[in-house]
This record gives structure tokens, C-alpha cells and sequence, in this order.
């Protein structure tokens, strides 16, 4: 069954169509990669499928739910938490708070405050920032700032969990580490919606690969299949001319 | 960690205990006024700050909520009613009051300047309004001046700002309280964790403006002597600010050594320069925004981290100190079970 459904989703910012009829499907247990150039409306389609834009039309339908237009903190309860491309974190807040208090709120809050640390203390171990939990969020580097999204999105305790270009900034070795944890949070049976625009990341990770351009769908298969298509080699590398 | 805990919870109620048994100690009716002013600006901080210090929502109106609950504690005390009930009344009245602005504002998601700018013009409306359709009199009548004692007085007023800064306590110290600052340091990261932004802003906004309004009742009770729209005044809405920030914002400790702090020094200003402790309180207050953000608080940290020779970066206290709040001595216990791998 469709654990995703988005149909026709359209959005648009004055006259400009950010999104246009967009949509496509995610399976449970996948890892959907949604690449496209600069401006191509990624984040828009992300911003829609989490409540924080309302579309102009189109359905967004999770576990056979309509939940077009809801609002953001009510799509985490329902099991949908996402990262941001810009880092969000609680500045003032120390990096154990800041996973705690996503570990109070999300799906299914711990029961109270210890639970919380406990719970916060074991995710931040898994992404790697244990031996940082009593550091400010704002001491941290870049990297550390996009694990902290990770494990605050994580504490959230989603079904489907969407990152936000989390790979962006990071060196190869970074990307390679976070590629692994991103399977290991699907094997623990997370579904992943991955935004890039690096298209080699995506490309290892994903199972299925959808390209937007200026707002539309263009195409949507496998990696290997997608690569070769010449319409997305045409938007990433421009039109080959003929003399 | 337990019995240092212990040691703080003995102090605070030996403090406490102290203070309770200060009118039967025979001390002069103006130590006595001097304590109860410190009790009021105490809970007049305090209560701004719920709202102010850890959700960010920055109320430039607060002498609404206060001088609604004079008003209301006022009137209904004067006319016969029950002391409980009037207090009650003031702190519901201004509640009522506080939705009108928070709703829209919050709903509408205007952001931070809005939401100042109403509750400054809120304020302003009723200050105006208040002065116009009252009469400028004071209202004392000789039997109230015959019955007037300053001790029960003294009691009801501390335990007024006792319970103030219990509720205070317990509501950052709940879950709802990691919503509020989870709002205040960024609220779409909050929202998108499952957060309700709305709700928790207008709970902060109701808290305070009830206990606004008790500050409001516990100072109609003791002042029985000024003009209907003297407490709707500016000052009653920058003051709160001032102390606040002077303490630390955002902090529980913070709005009660800034109302201390604040009460002696008006004293002592006013008593040597007058009208020009204005001055000297603005600049201060500059100071205290521009190079220390986290108030006296923020300082005390300082200097004990000076003393005890602790590394800056493994401190669990924010510059704003909010750490102390959040994380609690619960946390320090749970980092002994970290599985480091």
C-alpha cells in the first residue's frame, strides 16, 4: 500500500507556479530521493507535505489519511518529522534539551522528563554526538548542527521522516557516515523521503529517484534508470547542440 | 547531587520561614513596606517573565494585566466582598483581557513586534481610557484607615508571591514549559517536533496575565490610597522588563533578585537624585541588554566559574541560564548512565 500519496499538488507563490501537478507515491520502508537544480521547488513539495505551506491544489494522503493543509505540529503527531536545510536548533539550549524536548512532543512523547534524557541520551549516541550532549546547540559545527536535526526529527519518532539537503556542506567522509545511519534508520523501519541536489548521494541511497524542474515532475524511477534519461541530463547539464 | 539539592531546599525554606515570621519580629512598619514592595515587583516580574523570558512573546503591556487586577480586586473589596474573591476576580479578569490581543496576534502569527506593539497600545488604551471615565480621586474611607494593619497585610502579599513563583516553577519545569522555550528559541523547529506553537504562546500569555492580575489584587489590597488609572501607567509595564532582564531572563531566580535588586536601588536613588533615577535605570538597563544578557545571574555564573575553575564548554547553564531550568538535577544523574561507546 501507498504510504505516501501526493496528487496534483500545486503551489503558487504570486504568479510564479513553485509546484506545479506534482505527484508520486512512497511505499513503506523506502528511501525516495527528490533531486532538482536550484529553485526546482524541492523544498517547496517539502513544505507542503509538512503543513508549513498550505497548496493552492492537490492531496497529500498518509496511511490512506487526507491530511492536505494540516498543520505542521499536527503532521509530526501523525508520524511525519523533517529536517531543515538551514538548521533549526534551539540555540540556547543544550544538545541533550534540545532532543528532549522533541522526545516530549513527536508521535508518542516519552512519559515524563527522565525517560526523555534517557531515550535522547541513546539517539544522540547513535548519531554520533553522545560526548556533545551539554554543549550549547549554538558551540556546535555545521556538521553536529545537522546530526542535532537528525536526532531531534528522529526523537520525534516518525514514520516517515524527510530530510532536508542534510548532506549539503558536509565533506565526502561526512556524506558517507550519514548515507550509512540514513539506511540504518530504515532498516529500523523508518520510511525516508531524501531531498538533495547532490545528485551522487542520492543516487547511492535512494531506491527510487524523482527529479522536479521549475516545479514539475520530470521524471521518477530507479537511480541507475534515471541517470540515463535524457531529459534529466539535458535540465543538469543543458541541451546538446547540433551543427 | 542529592544533598547539595538538600541544602537548597533547607535554605529556602528556612528563608521563607524567616521572612513569614518578620512582622512578629517587631520590626518598623518601613522594613515591613520595604518587603512588601519587593514581593509585589517580585510577582510583577516574575509573571512577565513566563511569557516575556521563556516564550519570547516580548509584552510591552503588562500594566494591563496588573491594573486590571487593582481595578477589579478594588472595587469588588471596597464594596464588601470577600477578600479571596477579589483576588480570585483579579486574576481572571485580566485573562479574560489578555485573549483579546493573544488570540488575534497569535493566530495570525505575527511575529514578536506586532504582538509588542498591541500589547503597548492595549495598555495605553486603558490607561487613557481608565483615567477618563473613573474619577481622579482616591478612595479611603475612615473606617478602612481605623482597621488598616500592615501584618495580616505582610502575609497575604508573601504568600501571594510564594505562590507566584510556584507556579512559575512548576510550569517551566513541566513538559508545557519545554514547549515554551522550544517556541521562543525557534518556532518552526518547534511546530515541525509537534509542538502547537499557538496553544503554548497563549498559555504563557493567560498564565501571566493571571498573575499579573494577582499582583494587581495583592497591591489594591495593600495600597488603598491612589488614583483608579495610576496603575495602568507606563511604568508598571517597563518596570517588570527592567528587573527582569536586570535579574536574568528567562530564568526562576532571575525576576526575584532583579525585584530586589531593583526595589533597594529605587529607594536609595529616589532618596538621592529624585526623578532622576529614570536615568540611571534606562542606562542600566542598556548595560545590562548590551554586555550582560543573562543579568546578575549571568554574572554570579561568571564568577563562580572564575573560582571553581570550571572549562567553559562543559556547562549546562546557558549564558541565559534557562539550563538550569530545563535541564534539571534529574539530567545530571542521567549522564551517569550514558552508554559511551
Amino acid at each position: 500500500m501507498d504510504f505516501l500519496a501526493v496528487e496534483g499538488l500545486t503551489k503558487f507563490f504570486g504568479g510564479l507556479a513553485a509546484v506545479y501537478k506534482v505527484g508520486f507515491t512512497i511505499r513503506e520502508g523506502e528511501i525516495i530521493g527528490l533531486i532538482g537544480p536550484n529553485g526546482s521547488g524541492k523544498t517547496t513539495v517539502l513544505n507542503l507535505i509538512t503543513g508549513f505551506l498550505k497548496p493552492n491544489a492537490g492531496r497529500v494522503t498518509l496511511a490512506g489519511r487526507n491530511v492536505t493543509g494540516l498543520p505542521p505540529h499536527q503532521m509530526c503527531r501523525n508520524g511525519v518529522a523533517r529536517t531543515f536545510q538551514l538548521t533549526k536548533s534551539f540555540l540556547c539550549c543544550t544538545v541533550l534539551q534540545n532532543v528532549m524536548i522533541a522526545r516530549m512532543y513527536g508521535r508518542s512523547p516519552a512519559p515524563n522528563l527522565r525517560v526523555a534524557a534517557k531515550e535522547a541520551t541513546e539517539i544522540l549516541v547513535q548519531v554520533g554526538l553522545a560526548d556533545k550532549a551539554n554543549f550549547l546547540a549554538r558551540d556546535l559545527t555545521l556538521m553536529e548542527r545537522k546530526m542535532l536535526e537528525l536526532a531531534r526529527a528522529l526523537a520525534a519518532q516518525p514514520s516517515l521522516l524527510l530530510l532536508d539537503e542534510l548532506m549539503a556542506g558536509l565533506n565526502p567522509a561526512e556524506t558517507e557516515v550519514t548515507m550509512q545511519l540514513i539506511r540504518k534508520i530504515r532498516d529500523s523501519g523508518v520510511t525516508i523521503l531524501v531531498v538533495e541536489h547532490i545528485v551522487k548521494a542520492i543516487l547511492g541511497l535512494s531506491d527510487r529517484v524523482i527529479v522536479l524542474n521549475m516545479g514539475q515532475k520530470i521524471a521518477e524511477g530507479p537511480p541507475q534508470e534515471i541517470v540515463h534519461d535524457p531529459h534529466v541530463i539535458e535540465v543538469y547539464l543543458g541541451k546538446a547542440h547540433h551543427a | 547531587m542529592t544533598a547539595k539539592k538538600g541544602i537548597s531546599l533547607a535554605l529556602l525554606v528556612a528563608g521563607v520561614a524567616a521572612l513569614w515570621l518578620v512582622p512578629s519580629m517587631g520590626v518598623s512598619d518601613s522594613l515591613l513596606n520595604l518587603l512588601i514592595l519587593m514581593f509585589i515587583y517580585t510577582m510583577l516580574a516574575s509573571s512577565w517573565n513566563i511569557l516575556g523570558g521563556y516564550t519570547g512573546q516580548v509584552n510591552l503591556g503588562h500594566a494591563a494585566f496588573f491594573g486590571l487586577g487593582t481595578l477589579v480586586a478594588r472595587i469588588l473589596y471596597t464594596g464588601g466582598r470577600p477578600l479571596f474573591l477579589a483576588l480570585l476576580a483579579a486574576c481572571v479578569v485580566p485573562v479574560a483581557f489578555s485573549m483579546l490581543i493573544g488570540i488575534p496576534a497569535f493566530r495570525l502569527r505575527l511575529r514578536g513586534d506586532y504582538f509588542t506593539i498591541g500589547t503597548l497600545a492595549l495598555s495605553q488604551i486603558l490607561y487613557i481610557t481608565i483615567g477618563n471615565v473613573l474619577p481622579k480621586i482616591t478612595y479611603l474611607p475612615i473606617a478602612d484607615i481605623q482597621n488598616y494593619q500592615l501584618g495580616p497585610r505582610y502575609h497575604i502579599i508573601l504568600a501571594s508571591a510564594l505562590f507566584t513563583i510556584g507556579v512559575a516553577y512548576a510550569l517551566v519545569k513541566s513538559r508545557l514549559g519545554l514547549g515554551m522555550v522550544a517556541v521562543r528559541e525557534n518556532e518552526d523547529a518547534a511546530e515541525s517536533l509537534g509542538i502547537n506553537a499557538f496553544a503554548h504562546k497563549l498559555l504563557a500569555l493567560a498564565v501571566s496575565a493571571f498573575l499579573g492580575g494577582l499582583t494587581g489584587g495583592a497591591y489594591a489590597y495593600y495600597q488603598t490610597s491612589y488614583y483608579f488609572n495610576y496603575t495602568f501607567s507606563p511604568p508598571w509595564s517597563l518596570e517588570p522588563v527592567t528587573m527582569t532582564f536586570i535579574g536574568g531572563v528567562g530564568t526562576i531566580h532571575g525576576p526575584v533578585i532583579g525585584a530586589v535588586f531593583f526595589v533597594l536601588l529605587k529607594e536609595w536613588l529616589v532618596m538621592k537624585v529624585g526623578e532622576y533615577h529614570l536615568i540611571i535605570f534606562g542606562v542600566l538597563f542598556l548595560l545590562v541588554v548590551l554586555f550582560l544578557p543573562g543579568g546578575l545571574v549571568e554574572a554570579w555564573e561568571r564568577i563562580r566559574r572564575v573560582f571553581t575553575h570550571r572549562p567553559a564548554g562543559k556547562i549546562v547553564l546557558s549564558p541565559s541560564a534557562e539550563g538550569s531550568d530545563l535541564s534539571g538535577n534529574s539530567l545530571a544523574s542521567e549522564r551517569k548512565e550514558v552508554p559511551m561507546i
